[in-house]
């Protein structure tokens, strides 16, 4: 495996989850826990013939950014697609659980200094949603991460990562928007049913899953960025996205909660107001709405590097 | 159709086992696999196990894996492969890969 020096200059879209894992937390910080010599493999997926794998297609463990112990999952999308099932999904809850752990006990050993020793749970999603070998038991997965999720709320942050291949879609998509935080690179794509399905189901008129440049002006990060579905626009390396945890990991709670999109009446009522917006508007492109938003050339966005669309692209007014 | 496990032995006339005590490389994707080593006292031989929903190759991955124990001298290493549909070159530059790792200095697991 490359060192983590050469982890964080290389590129996070072409990482395996094992490599982002260790690079996304300070250098020798990272201990797996169930990792492939602990061999806990699917007993659903050899009665199937599927293929099984000794870590489920899950990294999990913890590392260290600073004085924060920090929680990661990493999903491994070509595995089954980085789909969720009863062990991987297993593996999910358990890491947030013991982060939760981790808080209770910090907090009490050092209740003067729990801001900067504060526990953090970072997600690094590449998946497709419920594999459905096991589909029950990844969909109760999916109901005990978000379960999880509200238990860690107001005690430590739960950050999204996406900027893998498979992006994050299915039941996962749900689960990755009741995050706190979410840090995207260009290649991030986030949505519920992917574009292929749309079209299966649909039809090419509806959406045309090969046509990449609609599939990433609708699900990509720079759409996220606009609608502030996404907190975090970075850079394709390891090292950007550890550098934007390290700045979460430092946020007060108060900063953590505001960045949430949804958990709260106000929250939906924001949300409501843009299916509202929609409907009235009925855009035939995510750049009718960038143009709403202020961006008068919509069509130039796509092209721009990701430092020229910072400084560039206007945003949805929050609130 | 279940998955099938297949087992086998080697013995090389001047083995050498790993560094390490245990490595991993790989993940189970489509036409690839994952092996997983591990320092054990087995007399100088190589035990393989192969899970795979492949059905019908037993001679080649026979042949390949010895090959593979020929070319690099591998002894006293139990090697686990969880397989999916990877062709017989990919195996052997797995293992090639699995074993430069598994020899790797510095990074103790």
């Amino acid at each position: 495996m490359k060192s983590w020096k050469e982890l964080s200059g290389a590129s996070f879209f072409n990482a395996t989850a094992r490599e982002r894992a260790v690079g996304m937390v300070d250098e020798d910080s990272f201990t797996e826990l169930l990792g492939p010599h602990d061999r806990f493999t699917s007993p659903h997926l050899p009665v199937l013939g599927t293929a099984v794998e000794f870590d489920d297609g899950m990294v999990t463990g913890v590392g260290r950014i600073g004085k924060h112990p920090v929680f990661v999952i990493s999903m491994e999308g070509k595995f089954i697609g980085g789909s969720i099932g009863e062990v991987n999904g297993g593996k999910m809850v358990g890491t947030i659980r013991l982060a939760e752990k981790v808080a209770v006990r910090i907090k009490k050993k050092h209740p003067d200094e729990y801001e900067q020793r504060r526990p953090m749970v970072v997600i690094s999603f590449e998946t497709g949603g419920v594999r459905l070998h096991e589909a029950n038991a990844g969909l109760l997965a999916h109901a005990e991460v978000m379960d999880a999720f509200q238990d860690c709320r107001r005690k430590l942050p739960v950050v999204c990562v996406v900027g893998s291949k498979v992006g994050c879609f299915g039941g996962m998509g749900f689960v990755a928007a009741a995050t706190d935080v979410i840090i995207m690179n260009e290649q991030g794509r986030i949505g519920l049913t992917g574009p292929e399905v749309i079209e299966q189901e649909m039809g090419k008129e509806e959406f045309d899953a090969s046509d990449k440049a609609l599939v990433y002006r609708t699900t990509g990060a720079k759409q996220k960025y606009i609608m502030q579905d996404c907190n975090y626009l970075v850079e394709d390396t390891i090292e950007a996205f550890y550098l934007a945890l390290a700045e979460v990991a430092d946020k007060t709670l108060d900063e953590i909660e505001g960045m949430r999109r949804i958990g709260s009446v106000k929250l939906i009522e924001e949300q409501m107001d843009i299916v509202k917006l929609v409907g009235d508007m009925q855009p035939k492109d995510a750049m009718d709405m960038w143009k709403y938003y202020g961006n008068a050339k919509p069509e130039i966005l796509p092209e721009l590097s990701i430092r020229e669309f910072l400084q560039v692209a206007k945003r949805r007014v929050r609130g | 159709m279940a998955l099938q496990t297949l087992e086998f032995e080697f013995q090389d006339a001047a083995p050498k086992t790993i560094e390490k005590e245990w490595s991993h490389l790989g993940v189970t994707g489509s036409g690839d696999l994952e092996v997983l080593m591990e320092k054990k006292d087995l007399a100088g031989k190589v035990k393989v196990k192969v899970v795979t929903p492949v059905i019908g190759f037993d001679t080649v991955w026979q042949k390949m894996l010895q090959k593979f124990v020929s070319d690099c001298h591998v002894g006293n290493v139990s090697i686990e492969i969880n397989d999916d549909n990877a062709t017989p070159i990919v195996v052997y530059m797995r293992l090639r890969q699995a074993l430069a790792e598994a020899n790797e200095k510095g990074a103790e697991k």
